[in-house]
């Protein structure tokens, strides 16, 4: 077990010492820190694919580092430890890769731009990564809870960048809020999983999805509580640390804190989305799979969660006006379609969802960094038209990322999104009872969700490259260089040819074998492989799922025919010279979809008139009860040591006095009780 | 092995020959050149010296010198003076405070007369210390006891321009005479009922059984007063506000923390190992019991103290409550003995002598933060502490340190000891003693954070200036605040070392 793993500690140490580097001598240095950034995420990249590769000799590498707690009779013990094995490291890449493309974006979008406090910037950009790549390979729950919170914290502080403005400090609050509120249940989730199982370890002998399923079979026992039986109370807590992954991930209803999280600056708002914040809660559920493969009803909310995520989000990103925003409601559907891809047993497919995603996603995000930057910081879709002539390799990565993003074959988020819809009919038509009927209203919701898809992103497409110029700067464009260009042109690679590493349909058709990404993840540790998660699933004592058995080949070609329709559609809507806003033909229903389902006014009601008066009554009690008894002690104190001082009168003749008393009281005292005067 | 196995047994005593050695050194070289100014070479005489005293205790507490290892407690001459793990375990307190002491005396000293009797008072004094460690006779504690206080009266009077000094000098020099009456009274009563002066023969024919035990619990009583007086314990604390007050703030921290843990010391020998207390509560038909003695005061001296300090408007003035405070709660190493404790009597026995050790620290350090605040001028209570962060950093962060240690906060050495004290307090039982050990450290969090507050978050005032950068003090307070710091990691050795010499009493 030695070698090229050993090394594995680095990964997550390099951005963390470029962290430092930032804030302690960014100033001093040329590009405000950001070299030793792209320096620190580079040899990252570099020992992830050394890792990666390592991991596809068959080596995993489960270890412990540090124990910093542990229980009365070592009951409980809190450690931090690495979990590498082939899905970690599969994040690792994704993570790393982003990041020094991020990076080196950040050169075009905040040096060039001559943005000030690049230091600060460069120094969340570091911790951010680390706090990422940390959680990713977390051995146990507790340190994925611990750098979860860390990666909010770093997401707080870069969308909040430009905190003298009146927007990003807002917006980067109600992130912070709004997660933390999903957040307090995953923490109640891992005090819930120690005090279940004793171990929040995810792998090795005392991992806590294992000890579930043992405790299922009756092998032994586990404490429950409130009276629950053990399905139920793994249920409970599985839904408790869903609550964080809701939040993070942006999912119904915790959602309405990453449209205005687009206030950041948007190689950030690619770091969020693509790699880091949103990921880590659909990283989350993939890493403690074999936990909710355990239990059905999670399975079916989180399936339905996602589905109708990815639905939702997708209508309200079809009129939005500026570019981040339809990105950012994306961000949420696509999102949406992991989850619902990991409730209906789609493990792989899921996973492969996110690598696409990743991809694409970030090189949506930097293509429309550079449209920004090109068209002066005005987001504005109606201002732009024609930039294609102007920036081709802007507009051709960019339509790569739309294309995978809109799940046009060949491209790659065709192949993973596909997959997803079929794992959700495939699983719906073969399991009995009410978990197949949710898992088949997920699937429509799903699919028509890939409608709105094609339609929104080829919408926006049009309307920023295609037609007319509608503006003075779009006729003009600003320039850029090779350091906005080149992150766009690997990504836009990426985005095209990712998907080729799991082609199921081209399989089915052909019977050559595709399905490298399934190879891929039945290795390693073999409690963490496709292969057991999907006997679980399928077993007794787990969801009891069980595939239909239909060929994948027929719901592509739907699901593609779909998108094709919603792209054809903005084709005929927006791919001409003087394209006008369809929006009014809507009526009362582009109300509602520009107020985002007024989802944000319910959650401010929530907040003023439940919460508030709550907090109010708290504080009340606060300030009366347990302030009161505080400075009543206090003031009791201070007044006995008033008097207290007074026995020190200055006169030796009294102390003396004094000492003999007490020392008499004593004598009485002690003589009365030992019987010395008998 | 042990270091001394080709050597007399009298080297042995090697630690308190070297401090008695030095102090006549000095007076030999002030005798050469009386009126020299030659403050470096007394003050590094006396530093040597008691680094030398302190590296042979902890080579020796290393080697196992007097310890189960090499053949248990060395006993010298006549049973008067025994060498065993806890005389170097508190050897190497008085010592390190010493040289602490002497290093940061070289700047506060700088413009007085007679440097040279000061050092040499400040080693025979630790020579008194060092004894009173050792000592297995009554006779010999009473004898070494006076050879620590005599020369402690005349330095607190050292300043003799000062009036302060002067009256705390007399105040503590009549208390100390009336607490020596007492204490003497009560050797001579326990001689009465004993016929014996020497410790393990007191409790031989303690074991035979007495019918005087009135008169043996007015002997042990009044002992015990006289080692309040030493530990600045109620009722016996009068002297220490005023003396550690109106004395050289040096001659504060030498007193708060050595001399303070000699009166510890040598009380924890005497009441072991003199009079057992499974022996002494069931006797004659009575009971001396004193560990109950020992609770009630460790119960009214910590509390005495923490809520005299919480209104003290006099920084030094609220050190030196808060060191009565500290007094409370190393006596719960004697209060919480039980007759049956068996190991847990050594646990906390041992816990309460890691306290001292880390109190020797912080105390000490604290004290000496204070001297250098009268070297600059600077005023005594808490509003002429303001600010002084933004002109001495280093300083003021050293004096946060030492605060918080107090206070018992991790990460500091304060925090281990504490807990350890009170964790090994409940085990043997006394939890309602613990209890009120930490209600009385959460007050003095009150007390100490208004120094940091002071420092840190207060407005200097805008005549605030600090004239020079005393490097002696400056040392010593650095090297007590490292100390203070590491003392936390470095817990381990310590607790072991102390639990393991407190182990070997019962």
């Amino acid at each position: 077990m030695a070698g090229i793993l050993d090394f594995a500690p680095a990964i997550v140490l390099l951005p963390f010492l470029s962290f430092l580097i930032a804030l302690g001598a960014g100033r001093y240095m040329p590009k405000g820190g950001a070299l030793a950034g792209i320096g620190a995420t580079a040899g990252s990249f570099v020992l992830s694919i050394a890792t990666f590769f390592a991991v596809s000799g068959g080596q995993t590498y489960n270890q412990h580092i540090y124990t910093w707690a542990t229980g009365a009779g070592d009951a409980v013990s809190l450690d931090f430890g690495l979990l590498i094995d082939p899905l970690s490291s599969m994040m690792l890449v994704i993570v790393t890769l982003v990041a020094v493309l991020v990076h080196i974006f950040s050169l075009g979008y905040m040096n060039d731009e001559g943005e000030t406090g690049l230091p600060r910037y460069y120094a969340g950009l570091g911790l951010f990564t680390a706090s990422m790549l940390a959680f990713v390979v977390s051995s146990n729950l507790l340190m994925a809870f611990m750098f979860f919170e860390l990666v909010g914290l770093c997401s707080y502080l870069l969308i909040g960048f430009w905190f003298r403005q009146q927007g990003p400090p807002s917006a980067a609050k109600k992130a912070f809020l709004v997660t933390r509120f999903g957040d307090y249940f995953f923490l109640i989730g891992v005090v819930a999983v120690f005090a279940t199982f004793g171990s929040a370890a995810f792998a090795g002998p005392e991992a806590f999805p294992v000890l579930a399923e043992e405790a299922l079979h009756g092998e032994h026992a586990v404490n429950t509580f409130l009276g629950m039986g053990e399905q139920a109370w793994f249920t409970v807590v599985g839904l408790l640390v869903l609550g964080g992954v809701v939040g993070k991930s942006a999912q119904f209803p915790l959602h309405t804190w990453l449209p205005d999280a687009m206030e950041g600056p948007t190689p950030v708002s690619a770091l969020i989305h693509a790699a880091t914040m949103v990921a880590a809660g659909v990283y989350l559920v993939a890493r403690m799979y074999g936990f909710y493969a355990l239990t059905p009803t999670t399975l079916g909310i989180i399936a339905l969660v996602g589905g109708f995520t990815a639905l939702f989000a997708a209508t309200m990103g079809v009129v939005k006006k500026e570019i981040k925003q339809v990105l950012a409601y994306s961000t949420i559907s696509q999102y949406g379609y992991m989850m619902l891809g990991l409730g209906v047993g789609g493990y792989v497919a899921s996973t492969f969802h996110l690598l696409t995603h990743a991809f694409f996603k970030a090189l949506l995000f930097l293509g429309a960094g550079a449209v920004i930057i090109a068209m002066h910081h005005n987001e504005n879709m109606w201002d732009m038209g024609g930039l294609k002539e102007k920036m081709p390799v802007t507009y051709y990565a960019f339509l790569s990322g739309s294309l995978a993003l809109a799940g046009i074959v060949p491209f790659a988020g065709f192949w993973s999104k596909d997959e997803i819809l079929y794992e959700a009919l495939n699983h719906g038509l073969g399991t009995d009872g009410g978990l197949g009927t949710v898992f088949l209203i997920a699937y429509a919701m799903g699919l028509i969700a890939v409608f709105f898809t094609g339609f929104y992103t080829f919408r926006m497409v049009f309307l920023t490259f295609h037609g007319e110029p509608r503006s003075e700067t779009a006729r003009d464009p600003h320039g850029f260089g090779w350091n906005v260009k080149f992150p766009l042109a690997v990504l836009g690679v990426l985005a095209a040819v990712t998907g080729l590493v799991n082609m199921a349909p081209v399989e089915d058709l052909t019977g050559i074998h595709l399905t490298f990404l399934h190879d891929w993840l039945d290795g390693g540790i073999s409690s963490l492989t496709a292969h057991h998660y999907l006997e679980v699933l399928e077993s007794g004592v787990g969801a009891g799922l069980h595939p239909a058995g239909i060929g994948s080949i027929a719901p592509g070609l739907v699901s593609l025919a779909l998108a094709l329709a919603g792209a054809g559609l903005a084709y005929r809507l927006y791919n001409v010279p003087e394209p006008v806003e369809h929006t009014d033909k809507l009526g009362s229903i582009k109300t509602v979809l520009y107020n985002n389902y007024y989802q944000d006014e319910y959650q401010v009601w929530i907040a003023t008139g439940v919460v508030q008066p709550i907090s109010r009554a708290l504080d009340k009690f606060d300030q009366g009860i347990v302030d009161g008894v505080v400075n009543g002690v206090s003031s009791v104190s201070l007044f006995a040591g008033g008097r207290v001082k007074r026995i020190q009168t200055g006169v030796v003749s009294n102390y003396a006095a004094l000492l003999t008393l007490g020392l008499t009281a004593l004598l009485l005292g002690l003589g009365l009780l030992g019987g010395w005067f008998a | 092995m042990t270091p001394l196995q080709s050597t007399p047994e009298w080297v042995a005593t090697a630690p308190a020959i070297v401090l008695a050695l030095t102090g006549l050194a000095l007076l030999l070289i002030d005798t050469i050149d009386p009126d020299s100014t030659n403050n470096g070479l007394l003050a590094g005489t006396a530093t040597l010296g008691a680094l030398a005293a302190g590296g042979i205790a902890g080579w020796f507490l290393i080697g196992g010198t007097g310890m189960e290892s090499t053949g248990g407690a060395i006993s010298l001459y006549g049973d008067a003076l025994v060498v065993d793990g806890m005389s170097l375990f508190f050897t190497l307190i008085f010592t390190s405070v010493a040289a602490m002491v002497s290093v940061a005396s070289y700047d506060y000293l700088a413009d007085q007369r007679y440097q040279g009797e000061f050092y040499a008072l400040v080693l025979f004094a630790a020579t008194g210390m060092t004894l009173m460690g050792m000592s297995n006779s009554l006779a010999t504690v009473f004898v070494s006891l006076e050879l620590a206080s005599l020369p402690s009266y005349a330095l607190v009077a050292f300043l003799k321009e000062d009036r302060g000094s002067i009256e705390a000098g007399l105040k503590y020099f009549l208390i100390g005479a009336l607490s020596s009456a007492v204490f003497a009274f009560g050797i001579s009563l326990v001689f009465a009922v004993t016929g014996s002066l020497v410790l393990p023969e007191i409790a031989a024919s303690l074991a035979e059984g007495t019918e005087l035990v009135g008169v043996l619990g007015l002997g042990v009583l009044m002992i015990a007063g006289g080692f309040a007086f030493k530990t600045a314990s109620v009722p016996f604390h009068f002297w220490a506000p005023e003396a550690y007050e109106g004395a050289p703030a040096p001659v504060s921290a030498f007193l708060s923390s050595a001399s303070k843990a000699a009166g510890f010391v040598v009380a924890f020998r005497v009441f072991t190992v003199a009079f057992p207390l499974g022996t002494v509560t069931s006797i004659g038909g009575g009971s001396v019991d004193w560990s109950l003695l020992f609770a009630l005061l460790a119960v009214v001296t910590m509390t005495l103290g923490n809520f005299a300090a919480a209104t003290q408007q006099n920084v030094k003035r609220m050190l030196a409550y808060s060191s009565i405070g500290h007094a409370g709660y190393a006596l719960i190493g004697l209060a919480a003995i039980t007759v049956d404790g068996g190991a847990a009597n050594g646990d906390v026995l041992g816990a309460s002598m890691a306290h001292l050790f880390v109190y020797g620290f912080m105390n000490t350090g604290a004290f000496l933060f204070i001297a250098m605040v009268e070297k600059w001028g600077l005023g005594r209570t808490f509003e002429d502490y303001n600010g002084i962060a933004s002109k001495a950093p280093i300083a003021a962060a050293a004096m946060t340190v030492f605060m918080f240690s107090l206070a018992g906060l991790p990460p500091f050495g304060g925090f281990f000891s504490k807990y350890a004290l009170f964790f090994s307090a409940i085990e043997s039982g006394f939890w309602w003693l613990a209890a009120v050990g930490a209600v009385n450290s959460a007050l003095s969090l009150f007390y100490y954070s208004r120094v940091v507050k002071a420092m840190w978050i207060e407005e200097p005032s805008a005549n605030l200036e600090i004239g020079s950068q005393p490097v002696g003090m400056y040392v010593a307070i650095v090297f007590a605040a490292v100390g203070t710091v590491l003392l936390l990691p470095g817990s381990q050795p310590v607790i072991e070392t102390a639990q393991t010499v407190a182990a070997a009493l019962f």
